[in-house]
């Protein structure tokens, strides 16, 4: 009897599970790929995957890390949402109000903070990653477009967000960054006017730049996000290429050489990244990626707990429009251009951010030799690798520098 | 061709590393946020509680538990002080160590903290719940740490703005010295509207000193002078050369003709007896004794010229329409004693005539006086007819507590930067701090540059709300037309008294109510002959000489005018038995003690003797029930007295008489 009943609920809770997941908990790999296909969550993920694109030292995950920082900042921003308001006096308390009367909250904030700053950095890593590789050859050009769109989104989400806390750093940050932006010729006194909706920051800027910080810029990102990881699908994952050679298809067969899983085989395109030339070379997604995956989001997440607790935010006195900081800076990933503008506004503020943003749209269809993709400084591309290196070095250099030798009226000095 | 399935990856053990990781961080975290600093206080304080109250007591506590807070929308702020100081309102806790004291002193009775909240005296971070960021010492980022109980009297300046503050001495010392010591003529400063200050007018100064004397006054005017309120403007050599001879080229009025004075006849000792008579040290301190509302007079023979000094004493007002000295009925004779004793006595030098009078004359060098003069803002306090008027030449001082302490200039390495050091170092000495300052040296002692900061640390520019300002009374100046008018303007009766907060504070008695208080005949006679009313008191009314027509016509106005209805309307016929019951009380509660009856009392309170001449029953009766309300601060006890006990005691005081009438007379 009671053997029974046991069943009768095992039965029962099965049904509800199938109900929610089809398949329920596969145990084979044959189920794990159907899983792969049929989960709504996992089918970003083709089924199988070539395992040179697993190797960590050559994506060291950095894609994956601003896709889980992305995460975080959404789910923690949320949450900060609940306490916020968007107006001077209270912007600047609910900054008190989370570091000393909501649980958690100082926590949430400093992942948030913490969270964006490494996303700005990671981003930009990820892009000298995909760089250094080749991996922005055909297929990928459009894909790599998209990701320099991602970078200026990244960017566009920081520095609103910088503004939020309305505090001293905020303040003078937001005032450097839009002079910045002021020096363009015709428009930049317009642009500035039309980021501040005013001439200096008020309240209507603050609100201004919420919302472009809660719903605009992240409606943005997630729209170029999905675009981007649907490239990647369908361009299929660099680092697989130096194992195979590039098959031209037919349209509407299948190639007979290769296993196709679903709709993948049906494109015209070169053959996606699904299959490898080598067999040999072709592993299934669950267990290989997906627990990679996880580990990377696990790492991550234990990585800006530790952080929250170890740094706090800063926070300084509330925003005093009568009294500037001396240097008052932007935040540090525009301390280069800041840099370069002490120097000559023009350069700094104008000339070399438009080439540089031409320059990277430009990039895959301007360099379009076949070869040198998938490997780490491949030698055939030695002098585009030493251009873009020379670009690193001089951002790194000038934003060290920026942020840490200089002082008063942006003189040198000694960080020690 | 091999097995296409590659062995699953190893990673178990790095999922076992990365969840305990993720756990222990996690619950790191949540354990952080229970043991939050206040919240161990607050269950520290229940265990506390526990053994301060009785069980009676604990039963009747309402229970700590979470945040408490004063949310304080008119100052836009927020205290959470009372978070981790649970016994703050609590008597109880009154031994009890920090953080769970109770509130010294009466101080959250007259400042409700659901109005007031914390930060508003004490300063810090009133948002926040742990002991570091509440900034009770300074921390980086919160602009005003929480004051220390030295300096917190700055912080009652910003609320009460009356010159003489409740409870806070400090600050009303500091408010003080700065009205006396003329902060005002050169800087606009908060609370002090319509608070004048201004030395002598020098329309007339080369007929006043003597020119061998004001080099070492220009160059230090404390040296002649301990008390000087001039400051020391630390003038050059070449400034002075210049200052000298524009000012003794000031001749717009000679002193008057002294001609007819045979000066070879006076007589220094009547001059001698004059200035005791006339109680000149009521104001004027000689040798270190005396009143400081006039100048010293210790080395006067120095300082001025005979003739002028004569003409001077004759008609005070001639040449200074704003002095606060007083105009002597004298006759020339009398002027001319006093003249001569005054310079023959209190002089250090050989008096010989001055050596021939420096070059004065000399246009250039007036005009380079001249534009000194005007420079260094001397016209803020001295006037001279037709010079420019720059207006206050100093800053406004408003918000000068908000000034951001990182851009001041503090003179010295090692000083920390706070605006409280900034204003006190300036106030020390002007020219310390490395940046050029017309502002005169004060040679203020660090105490009194201490208090005055206190009183200007409170001068903030984000203001509180106009409800909780408590604003110094608006003082309307009196000033009567015709006879009574010029007599109060001849005898100067407001440089000593008030009237309507009008006026001095160096007499107790203001005028307001005085034809109430004193009967008419015996103010006459007080006028005419000023005997001590109070034999204790060291500043005692001068004898004017008065005329007998001019008392009558003071004595007249103040019994139409100074008066007090309610004062007046007392019903003075006393019964025999009032009598008895009031010599009764007098004896019962210790009266002779202070005051005097014929020969038998004390000399602390007025001499009773001719009280049935001398006061007015309505305000004997008034003054005996409620002292406090007539004189702040006066040493006369409030013995609570009833309505019926007053007017015995009242009925006694009024039957008393110098005569000698028959119920007077010291109570056995």
């Amino acid at each position: 009897m009671a053997h029974t009943s046991r069943g009768a609920v095992v039965a029962w809770l099965t049904g509800v599970g199938r109900s929610v997941s089809r398949i329920g908990w596969p145990r084979t790999d044959k189920d794990r790929a159907a899983a792969m296909i049929s989960s709504f969550f996992l089918h970003i993920h083709s089924a199988k995957v070539n395992r040179h694109s697993l190797e960590a030292k050559y994506t060291l995950g950095l894609g994956l890390i601003s896709a889980v920082l992305f995460g975080v900042l959404t789910v923690t921003g949320l949450a900060l949402m609940f306490y916020y308001v968007p107006y001077p006096r209270e912007a600047y308390r609910s900054m008190k109000d989370l570091q000393f009367v909501v649980t958690f909250g100082i926590v949430l904030r400093n992942m948030h903070r913490w969270a964006a700053h490494a996303l700005v950095a990671v981003v930009f890593l990820h892009m000298c990653r995909v760089f250094l590789t080749g991996a922005y050859k055909a297929p990928r050009e459009f894909n790599w477009v998209i990701g320099v769109g991602l970078l200026l989104l990244t960017l566009g989400l920081s520095f609103t967000g910088y503004l939020l806390p309305w505090d001293q750093l905020s303040y003078w940050a937001i005032t450097v960054g839009t002079n910045i932006a002021a020096y363009a010729p015709v428009v930049g006194e317009r642009l500035k006017f039309l980021l501040l909706a005013g001439h200096t920051i008020g309240p209507l800027t603050l609100l201004r730049f919420y919302v472009l910080h809660c719903v605009v810029l992240p409606l943005g990102v997630l729209a170029l996000v999905a675009l981007h990881i649907w490239r990647v699908r369908k361009d299929g994952l660099s680092g697989a290429e130096p194992a195979r050679e590039v098959v031209e298809e037919v349209s509407g067969a299948f190639p007979p050489s290769t296993k196709t899983y679903g709709l993948m085989a049906l494109t015209k395109r070169p053959s996606a990244s699904v299959e490898a030339s080598d067999p040999a070379d072709e592993v299934f997604a669950w267990p290989h990626l997906l627990y990679r995956e996880l580990l990377v989001a696990l790492g991550v997440i234990i990585a800006l707990h530790l952080a929250s607790l170890v740094f706090m935010a800063p926070l300084e006195e509330i925003a005093d429009p009568t009294r500037t900081p001396n240097p008052a800076k932007a935040p540090w990933y525009f301390l280069g251009l800041q840099e370069l503008v002490h120097y000559s506004a023009l350069i700094g503020g104008v000339i070399v951010p438009t080439l540089v943003v031409v320059a990277l749209v430009a990039l895959p269809y301007v360099d379009r030799r076949p070869g040198g993709t998938g490997r780490w400084f491949a030698p055939e591309r030695l002098v585009a690798n030493t251009i873009f290196a020379a670009f690193v070095l001089a951002t790194v250099v000038l934003t060290i520098v920026g942020t840490l030798f200089r002082g008063p009226n942006w003189s040198w000095v000694w960080p020690w | 061709m091999r097995d296409p399935q590659i062995a699953p990856p190893r990673l178990h053990v790095w999922f076992a590393v990365f969840g305990v990781a993720f756990l222990t961080i996690f619950s790191w975290v949540f354990f952080r946020e229970q043991g939050a600093e206040w919240r161990a206080a607050q269950r520290r304080f229940e265990s506390i509680e526990a053994s301060v109250k009785n069980p009676h007591q604990l039963a009747q506590s309402a229970r700590v538990g979470g945040i408490r807070q004063f949310w304080l929308p008119d100052l836009d702020r927020i205290d959470r002080c009372s978070t981790c100081h649970l016994g703050i309102d609590d008597p109880a806790f009154a031994s009890v160590s920090q953080p769970f004291t109770a509130h010294p002193g009466t101080w959250l009775t007259t400042h409700p903290v659901e109005r007031l909240g914390c930060t508003i005296c004490h300063d810090g971070q009133g948002d926040a719940t742990t002991y570091r960021d509440a900034a009770h010492r300074p921390i980086a980022f919160v602009e005003r740490p929480m004051r220390p109980v030295e300096t917190i009297e700055a912080n009652c300046g910003r609320c009460h703005r009356s010159l003489d503050p409740p409870d806070a001495p400090a600050l009303a010392a500091g408010r003080r010295l700065m009205r006396d010591s003329g902060c005002v003529s050169c800087h606009a400063i908060p609370g002090f509207e319509g608070i004048t200050f201004s030395g002598p007018a020098l329309d007339s100064f080369g007929y006043k000193v003597r020119p061998a004397w004001l080099g070492a006054w220009l160059a230090k005017p404390k040296g002649y002078l301990p008390q000087s309120k001039m400051g020391n403007f630390r003038l050059s050599a070449q400034e002075i050369d210049g200052l000298e001879p524009f000012l003794l080229s000031q001749r717009a009025q000679a002193p008057l003709d002294s001609t007819g004075v045979d000066w070879k006849k006076a007589d220094t000792d009547a001059g001698r007896a004059l200035f005791g008579q006339l109680r000149c040290v009521s104001c004027h301190m000689v040798n270190g004794r005396g009143g400081d509302m006039g100048p010293e007079l210790t080395r006067i023979g120095d300082k001025v010229g005979r003739e002028w000094l004569f003409s001077f004493l004759k008609d005070p007002l001639r040449s200074q329409p704003n002095t606060t000295m007083l105009q002597y009925r004298l006759s020339d004779t009398q002027l001319r004693d006093l003249t001569a004793f005054l310079l023959d006595e209190y002089r250090t030098s050989g008096g010989t005539p001055d050596a021939t009078p420096r070059a004065y004359e000399d246009p250039q060098a007036v005009a380079a006086g001249r534009a000194t003069f005007v420079q260094r803002g001397c016209t803020s306090c001295h006037h001279i007819a037709g010079m420019p008027d720059p207006g206050r030449i100093g800053p406004n001082l408003a918000g000068v507590a908000d000034r951001d302490p990182a851009q001041l200039q503090y003179g010295a390495a090692g000083v920390r930067r706070t605006t409280d050091n900034y204003i006190f170092l300036k106030v020390l000495s002007p020219d310390a701090l490395l940046q050029p300052s017309l502002m005169p040296t004060f040679d203020f002692e660090p105490g009194q540059a201490a208090r005055i900061t206190l009183a200007l640390a409170g001068l903030r520019s984000t203001d509180l709300p106009a409800s909780f300002v408590q604003n110094r009374p608006p003082v309307a100046p009196y000033r009567p037309a015709g006879a009574f008018g010029a007599l109060v303007e001849r005898y100067r009766c407001l440089s000593c008294h008030s009237i309507g907060g009008f006026g001095g504070t160096l007499s107790t008695v203001p005028l307001d109510r005085i034809g109430s208080q004193l009967q008419h005949d015996y103010l006459v006679g007080y006028l005419l002959n000023p005997g001590a009313v109070r034999v204790s008191v060291e500043a005692r009314m001068p004898v004017f000489h008065m005329l007998t027509d001019e008392a009558r016509t003071i004595a007249d106005y103040a019994s139409l005018v100074f008066l007090d209805d309610a004062l007046d309307a007392y019903d003075a016929r006393f019964t025999p038995a009032d009598l008895q019951k009031g010599q009764d009380l007098y004896s019962r509660l210790g009266c002779v003690g202070c005051h005097q009856i014929g020969t038998n009392g004390g000399y602390v309170g007025p001499d009773l003797s001719n009280s049935q001449r001398r006061l007015r029953p309505g305000w004997v009766a008034a003054w005996l029930r409620s002292p406090e309300r007539y004189k702040p601060g006066t040493l006369q006890p409030d013995y609570g007295l009833s309505a019926a006990d007053a007017r015995a005691l009242t009925a006694y005081v009024c039957s008393l008489s110098a005569g000698g009438a028959a119920r007077s007379g010291a109570p056995k």
